[in-house]
């Protein structure tokens, strides 16, 4: 399978889209309820936007456990500088799981775990697995982006923000590596998959 | 100031009726002192640091953080300006440095059209005076080095800032373009951190803290 096929395939970036119907349907029906003049009518408490958190931040787990299995899988193509590299973004990617499954679990979710296996292209040189990895940077930069305002809670809008900016820095530092322009735009976007 | 009104700053993947329908309801509950996030999960569950410099402190709805923000890009536009013309820095150098100047210059235009749509005015231009408010040492730099490390200086500031406005920011247009705009000020960071040889990505989680 190629690397756009992956993409488009598997990653989560369409999960976003979907959740956000889940999320939405719980916004409105807080909204529909705090609006009621009936008094005795039960106002929605925070449990929904709890569950619609945490539907995000698994999804978002599910693009960082795939990508810690990207690097652990990439690693043996990796050489010198840039086999450290692999290995200190693939620990930061770990940092962020942990860091997403903490709060799923504080929110009283419980944590998607990473698959058995994951069906990544083939990846035949160093070249080959740092396009990939900006391809999954690029993906999960997106997903987060459009993740962003669903997110109902301020510190957890903040610590997205806090890892976006860390996949940019990835994203930066690779292509660096293939020896091409690091900061192509003004805006980061990420990719649509 | 003028009801707040959907506004577009940018392309618009998330541009949609359900977002559009999201930010209402969002807006609602927030002006009823609800808020669809009222159980706060707790911070300490994840290794942000709270404690961030932030220059929206004294911000507080969407066109006061965003006047704010407008200066910081204006201050930065200046500070790589007198970077460039100080004479310090290598023609490679400079032209990085001319890049990240355009950048900062296309966040300020984006954020002040975003500011006049919702009714707002765009803040006082910032002048060269006002650099030292946001990050010291340009006017004591001596070589190409010190010019990167108060430019780390003055792009941590900036991401620090667009952390805290994240917590803040109610428009879901403007929390994605703040987001896009931060995560380009930290890749300006890797580019000014390996030119002087220090870690280009020292933590999982850019929140502009050192």
């Amino acid at each position: 399978m190629d690397i756009d096929g992956f993409l488009r395939d598997s990653l989560s970036r369409r999960r976003f889209f979907h959740m956000s119907g889940v999320s939405l349907a719980g916004g409105s029906a807080v909204f529909l309820t705090a609006c009621s003049d009936d008094t005795k009518t039960p106002v929605a408490g925070p449990d929904e936007s709890d569950e619609a958190d945490v539907e995000i931040l698994n999804s978002a787990l599910d693009l960082e456990l795939m990508a810690v299995a990207a690097y652990k899988t990439g690693a043996a193509k990796l050489n010198g500088e840039v086999l450290a590299v692999g290995k200190l973004f693939l620990e930061q990617e770990q940092e962020h799981a942990d860091g997403l499954m903490a709060a799923i679990k504080d929110a009283g979710g419980k944590p998607n775990r990473a698959k058995a296996s994951y069906d990544f292209p083939a990846l035949g040189s160093q070249t080959d697995v740092l396009r990939f990895a900006i391809d999954l940077e690029n993906t999960a930069i997106a997903a987060y982006i459009d993740a962003l305002p669903k997110l109902g809670e301020g510190d957890l809008r903040a610590t997205a923000a806090a890892i976006i900016s860390n996949e940019a820095e990835h994203v930066a530092v690779l292509l660096g590596a293939l020896g091409e322009e690091q900061v192509p735009d003004a805006f980061v976007v990420g990719k649509v998959a | 100031m003028a009801p707040r009104e959907r506004i577009v700053v940018a392309d618009g993947a998330a541009d949609t009726a359900q977002i559009a329908e999201f930010e209402r309801d969002r807006r609602e509950l927030l002006r009823r002192g609800l808020g669809l996030g009222a159980a706060v999960i707790a911070a300490s569950s994840i290794p942000l640091l709270l404690s961030v410099r932030n220059a929206f402190a004294a911000s507080s709805g969407d066109a006061e953080i965003l006047s704010s923000a407008i200066h910081l890009e204006q201050v930065a536009v200046l500070a790589y300006e007198a970077a460039i013309n100080g004479g310090l820095l290598t023609p490679a150098f400079a032209k990085v440095v001319g890049r990240f100047r355009d950048h900062e210059r296309e966040h300020a235009d984006t954020l002040t059209t975003a500011l006049t749509d919702l009714g707002g005015t765009p803040p006082a231009k910032a002048t060269a005076a006002d650099i030292d408010g946001v990050a010291k040492g340009l006017g004591d730099a001596r070589s190409q080095a010190d010019v990167a490390s108060f430019a780390i200086e003055l792009e941590m500031a900036a991401i620090a800032a667009y952390l805290d406005a994240h917590r803040r920011l109610i428009e879901a247009k403007l929390l994605q373009t703040g987001a896009s705009i931060m995560a380009n000020e930290a890749q300006h960071l890797v580019v000014l951190r390996q030119a002087v040889k220090r870690d280009p990505v020292p933590k999982a989680f850019e929140t502009g803290q050192a």
